[in-house]
């Protein structure tokens, strides 16, 4: 491991890498701070930059973009009470009122110190558990893998929540629909082209990821105008942050809750489909039932732990979500699926193989996170009073400028104009499902998956001489799919236990009545 | 009566749905290869199934009553920023980098409410120009940047 850690050091230390870990924790935070476009639009913009580079420079470019779009969503979470993503969401309960009453600086410092925090000890987690599980993993085969990429496609749709669920899951089978298009890999047949010669090589993911999440964005930005209040309020608070300064008593009140989120984030950024929203919020609730009555009610007021359990926790679930990407492979959240995608144009399949034989992609990533997480601290932290001006620039100039950036990053990685074209077709469909409240993020990791998905089937099939048996008779593969039922039923079986316990208490106080 | 978001995107779904169960059936398969357990069509056929499914049950099921609201929504303008995408794909060759892009902007920027002639040209040309430099030197990505009639050998 310790050879490992060098050739990560030695690595992401080179002055070119440091370079872009500092471009990718600014450019990443500059992104992250426009509400609506979030982790997934700033990878997905970086990804034609990235593509030019080495692998090695390019998926530390993306990993600093990551964190950065995260520390940048939460600034704008608490200087306007605008979330750019779900995962920042828990952040503005605390860090608005918090900014409100004068104390943006203070708040935009606990966030950095929390997210910094979280993210250096969930990346030693990660030190320690992804060469494990990608040891454990080698012995996995295509059976376990396709077992594995069902249950991850499941899980995403599983935490959606009860209402959503149904609507995930048809949003991740489309995706699975949208990666059949093309030539099929083992048959050489057509598939689903219309005759366009422009589709024998199928639909780019980065067109797919650009439209609907970057370019929709912009798009709905443009369909539900500010008012000038809003305007407003976004120019006086990048103006005005405060003091940033932390008193020792809030250290000493962060320092625990920072410890529990960190592991707690850790975790559930480990589990397929969770990811930094859950995390947060189930940090932020945790702190909260353990805060006790009297401190439990300054939170949603501007608590220090209030701000402090999401931040840690989200930082750490973004961490987290690289453990099964790095060693089995398969993308835990639509971000990671981004990268997985970037990693799969750069000819690299990320899985146990990884570790073995491109070590200095897998330590290097693991190493610059540290580096992300330090150069946020040090770089972007005193830089937020300027950085925080981008909200100030006028949705004039901003919105047209995203357009255009997300039109050329897919153009000019194909140099094919029928690619700006077909992204048009797909905008126009993410922005109806948007306003129809369905989901984007499940459609992109069945997207991602579903070309893996169906040669793992098919391979397994070859295997197994035709026979699907193997879905029942390799109790690994048949233990992953089990969970992925349970992943399933769960929502319903406690929403009907919660339902009877109801009915219960009720019928209870009415006979005492 | 008025129609739920979640029916209605699960009626969009579904129509989708179906005209990918239609072209599944329309991928040429080898003699040989429509006996095997798993061919071109195998994983399109379940999708199919799947998605149909699915779609139903989002039809039958909503999980919420909300209504499409299309009021207060400038629907004209993202229509407008539609086919000024579409123009601007069409345009990037003929035209060049260059001009197309600061043309793009320009109208963006014109559209969304800025009517000052000089913001309009001091920002979109230099920063297209900065961009195109940024990107042929910089990252060694080459884009023509004048238009056909410009350019050498015409």
């Amino acid at each position: 491991m310790l050879e490992g850690i060098m050739i990560g050091l030695t690595t992401a230390l080179s002055i070119q890498n440091l370079l872009f870990v500092m471009m990718g924790c600014l450019a990443g935070t500059f992104i992250g701070m426009l509400p609506g476009l979030g982790p997934m639009s700033a990878i997905a913009l970086m990804i034609p930059i990235a593509a030019t580079l080495d692998p090695s420079a390019g998926i530390i470019l993306m990993a600093a973009v990551y964190y950065g779009a995260i520390f940048g969503g939460s600034t704008s979470s608490i200087l306007i009470n605008a979330p750019g993503v779900a995962s920042t969401v828990a952040t503005s309960f605390d860090g608005y009122p918090m900014a409100k009453s004068g104390k943006a600086g203070k708040a935009l410092a606990i966030a950095a110190y929390s997210s910094f925090s979280g993210g250096v000890i969930a990346a030693l987690f990660l030190l320690v558990a992804a060469p494990f599980l990608a040891s454990v993993s080698l012995s996995f085969q295509s059976t376990d893998y396709f077992a594995l990429m069902v249950l991850g496609l499941v899980a995403v749709a599983a935490f959606a929540g009860k209402g959503d669920m149904a609507k995930a899951l048809l949003m991740t089978v489309i995706g699975l629909m949208l990666s059949t298009v093309g030539t099929d890999q083992t048959q050489g047949v057509p598939r689903f082209t219309l005759g366009m010669i422009d589709l024998v090589d199928g639909i780019s993911f980065l067109l797919l990821v650009m439209a609907t999440f970057a370019l929709s964005e912009a798009l709905m930005a443009i369909l539900k105008p500010k008012d000038d209040a809003d305007r407003l309020k976004e120019k006086e608070a990048s103006e005005n942050l405060g003091s940033m300064a932390v008193s020792k008593a809030e250290v000493r009140e962060m320092a625990p809750v920072i410890g529990r989120s960190s592991v707690l984030g850790f975790l559930i950024g480990v589990l397929p489909g969770a990811g930094a929203t859950i995390a947060s919020f189930l940090a932020y609730g945790t702190e909260q039932r353990l805060a006790g009555p009297e401190k439990g009610k300054q939170f949603g007021k501007g608590s220090v732990r209030g701000l402090a359990a999401p931040e840690t926790a989200n930082n750490a679930a973004a961490t987290g979500s690289f453990v099964p990407l790095l060693t089995l492979g398969i993308p835990g959240s639509g971000t990671t699926a981004i990268m997985l995608g970037a990693l799969i144009g750069y000819g690299i399949q990320p899985g146990p193989r990884l570790y073995i034989d491109q070590p200095e992609i897998f330590w290097s990533v693991i190493v610059s996170m540290w580096i992300g997480n330090i150069v946020l601290l040090i770089l972007n932290l005193p830089l937020i009073p300027y950085i925080a001006r981008v909200l100030a620039i006028p949705s004039r100039f901003l919105l047209p400028l995203i357009l255009f950036f997300s039109l050329i990053g897919v153009y000019f990685v194909s140099f094919n104009t029928f690619d700006i074209q077909l992204m048009v077709l797909f905008a126009i469909a993410a922005v109806i499902l948007r306003i129809l409240d369905f989901p984007m993020a499940p459609m992109i990791l069945g997207f991602i998956l579903g070309g893996m998905m169906e040669e793992n089937l098919r391979r397994a099939l070859l295997i197994n001489n035709d026979s699907w048996s193997f879905l029942w008779e390799r109790p690994l593969t048949l233990t992953i799919l089990i969970i992925a039922a349970l992943c399933l039923v769960a929502p319903f079986l406690t929403g009907k236990i919660r339902e009877y316990r109801a009915r219960a208490a009720e019928g209870t106080s009415a006979s005492g009545d | 009566m008025p129609i739920s978001k979640d029916r209605l995107g699960g009626l969009l779904l579904l129509a989708f749905c179906i005209a990918y169960a239609f072209l599944s059936q329309q991928i040429r398969l080898l003699p040989f290869q429509e006996s095997s357990a798993f061919h071109a069509r195998t994983m399109p056929e379940v999708l199919s199934v799947l998605g149909i499914g699915l779609s139903l049950i989002v039809i039958a099921f909503p999980g919420s009553k909300a209504r499409v609201e299309l009021a207060g929504h400038d629907w004209l303008k993202v229509v407008l920023f539609l086919a000024l995408m579409s123009a601007y794909g069409l345009t990037i060759r003929p035209m060049g980098f260059i001009a197309s892009t600061s043309l793009f902007l320009m109208i963006g920027f014109w559209m969304l409410g800025e009517r000052r002639p000089l913001y309009l040209i001091a920002v979109a040309v230099p920063l297209v120009v900065l961009f195109w430099v940024l990107m042929t030197q910089g990252l060694d990505v080459f884009i023509e940047p004048l238009p056909t009639f410009l350019r050498e050998g015409n």
